[in-house]
């Protein structure tokens, strides 16, 4: 913006300078014009600056009020401008920064979220591998154990079942056992007479008394 | 406890009194011991007395074979009896009888706490608590 300005700035006093330029080399070679019949176009200049009232001093003062307000619009005007200006440029290129640094964010927050999300997937697919697996592992295991259940309870069965049939046994054994006993005791105590008795309790004396020997 | 104890310490001793030469409690020696306990008068005089009681009945029992039999035995199979558990026991033993007819058959001799059967209905007894 300074270059602008310092560049309008040339452009305009341009072609004051060549027109000063001209009139004083004019003016160095009036006589050399006159002399040498050839003043014709430094004549005309002359004359149109004199159409237009353009004077030296007039001229010197409206380039120096020229450069006055030239420098004051640069100081407070322009400066301002080309400040304000710049500071707008500052932060729209920030912004378009940060518009960007947003983007780059927002694409690896896109990318992470992905990524996640993709790990979520890996992750539930591996939990819900592992929990088809330790169900199927538990359903074996509880299976095991109500067959080794069952197995125990028919085994105790069978144990009581045999226990309770030896005992019956044993019962009717005994039993039988006493029916016999007490029928040969009435038998024999109805049918052996005294003199078998006698014999054979001689005989059991004899017995005992000789038991120790 | 401790009077008890000595009174029981002397009734072994009033019964070991009462035995003869071969060891035997004969009633004469008894009759002496009771005598002599009369004489002395014991301060728990009834208490000695019961407590010898004691011991002679089993002392005497013993040295007593109780022969059961549903039958009369002959003489010398007591004899034989006799002579067998003196042997047996180190100690004399005299046989009594008794009859049991539950017996059916046979002998069964009691010796203090010990049973001899050669009975019959022992037989029998014992057949039937063999059969399981």
């Amino acid at each position: 913006m300074k270059a602008l300005f310092i560049t309008l700035l040339f452009a305009l006093s341009l072609p004051l300078g060549l027109y000063s330029a001209e009139d004083l080399h004019v003016v160095s070679h009036d006589a050399a014009d006159a002399v040498a019949g050839h003043a014709e176009d430094g004549g005309v200049i002359s004359e149109l600056a004199g159409n237009f009232g353009i004077t030296w001093p007039t001229l010197i003062a409206q380039m120096v009020n020229f450069c006055i307000v030239a420098i004051v619009l640069y100081k407070f005007a322009v400066k301002p401008i080309v400040a304000t200006l710049d500071e707008r440029q500052q932060k729209i290129a920030d912004g378009l920064q940060y518009a960007e640094e947003m983007k780059a964010q927002l694409a690896a927050a896109e990318r992470e979220r992905a990524e996640k999300i993709k790990e979520a997937a890996v992750d539930a697919q591996r939990i819900l591998n592992e929990s088809r697996e330790q169900s199927k592992e538990m359903i074996e295991q509880k299976t095991q154990e109500a067959a080794a259940q069952a197995e125990a309870i028919i085994r105790k069965a069978s144990e009581a079942t045999e226990q309770e049939r030896k005992k019956m046994l044993t019962e009717v054994r005994q039993e039988v056992a006493r029916l016999v006993v007490a029928t040969s005791s009435k038998v024999l105590s109805r049918d052996l007479s005294d003199t078998e008795k006698s014999t054979f309790s001689e005989s059991a004396a004899k017995e005992l008394a000789s038991a120790g020997n | 406890m401790k009077r008890d104890k000595k009174i029981t310490q002397l009734a072994k001793k009033l019964v070991e009194l009462s035995k003869d030469d071969n060891g035997a409690v004969t009633e004469a020696k008894v009759s002496e011991v009771l005598a002599g306990l009369k004489q002395v008068k014991h301060r728990h005089h009834l208490t000695v007395l019961k407590s010898y009681l004691g011991y002679l009945r089993r002392e005497v029992a013993l040295q007593t074979a109780v022969v059961a039999t549903p039958s009369a035995l002959s003489d010398a199979a007591l004899k034989e009896i006799e002579a067998n558990y003196t042997k047996l026991y180190g100690r004399p033993i005299s046989a009594v009888t008794t009859q049991d007819t539950s017996l059916i058959a046979g002998v069964r001799v009691h010796v203090g706490d010990d049973v001899y059967d050669a009975s019959v209905s022992g037989r029998l007894q014992r057949l039937a608590e063999n059969v399981h």
